[in-house]
């Protein structure tokens, strides 16, 4: 059986929110591209159309789940490449700490663009 | 049952001559998402001119997409985002021990297919923008 060259445990629950996320992320950004590139084009798009895609139930639940999951995924796969460069101690739990915040932050802002925009 | 042992850094990129096409892989992997991750941090903001009514955020998108550079960028971020999906789809197989012994062939799929769709979206990308 070929050895695992990895740094991180495959038996964590981070390590399985990654491929969990991921399986989602898959379908949704593919979705967000091609809705907002191809569907309506990004040169259109105006607060009006942003405002009544926002408005439906369904969209808005999609856009909000998206943001938490591409920010879980992003945020700690840049986590997972430090921890690659042998990031240790302090160093590492400063950098969860900085990640930590750095993701709670943009959810909180992308969760206030949605609700202003679906006029809650 | 693996074994401990002190391999260094994984991402020795001074050895990128040694590189198969699953290094290959993971550092276009890497690379991809560090792009897409650096663009949620910025995309966020841009939307969020939203919060200061519509015409903050008409002009904000407006004046974007009237840059000839920006048009350009949003071909590499299709691009970036297109190959990230392609080869996220490949590595949850992976995950799964499926294709194990065609992963190589299954990356130059994804490279090859991310081709193919950014430039067929190239005409629709930048329409108007010069």
């Amino acid at each position: 059986m070929a050895k695992r060259y990895s740094s991180f445990d495959s038996n964590s629950t981070t390590w399985l929110l990654q491929r969990v996320t991921a399986a989602f992320l898959v379908v949704v950004l593919a979705f967000h591209f091609f809705l907002l590139h191809f569907v309506h084009h990004a040169y259109e798009i105006e607060f009006l159309g942003s405002q009544a895609r926002m408005e439906e139930v369904g969209y808005y639940l999609t856009m909000v789940l998206f943001l938490v999951t591409a920010t879980f995924h992003g945020v700690n796969g840049v986590y997972n490449a430090l921890l690659n460069q042998g990031l240790d101690g302090t160093a590492k739990r400063a950098a969860q700490v900085v990640l930590g915040v750095a993701s709670l932050l943009l959810i909180a802002q992308g969760i206030r663009v949605a609700n202003a925009l679906a006029g809650f | 049952m693996s074994e401990s042992y002190d391999r260094g850094p994984v991402e020795d990129f001074g050895r990128w001559r040694d590189f198969q096409a699953g290094m290959w892989a993971w550092v276009f992997h890497k690379f991809t998402g560090w792009v897409l991750v650096g663009y949620l941090f910025m995309h966020i903001p841009v939307l969020s001119t939203s919060l200061q009514g519509a015409e903050a955020y008409n002009s904000t998108l407006g004046g974007l997409e009237s840059l000839a550079l920006v048009r350009i960028l949003e071909v590499g971020l299709l691009a970036v985002a297109v190959f990230h999906i392609l080869n996220g789809i490949r590595l949850l197989f992976v995950d799964l021990g499926i294709g194990l012994e065609s992963q190589d062939k299954s990356f130059y799929a994804s490279l090859v297919l991310t081709g193919i769709i950014v430039v067929a979206s190239v005409p629709t990308f930048v329409s108007g923008a010069f």
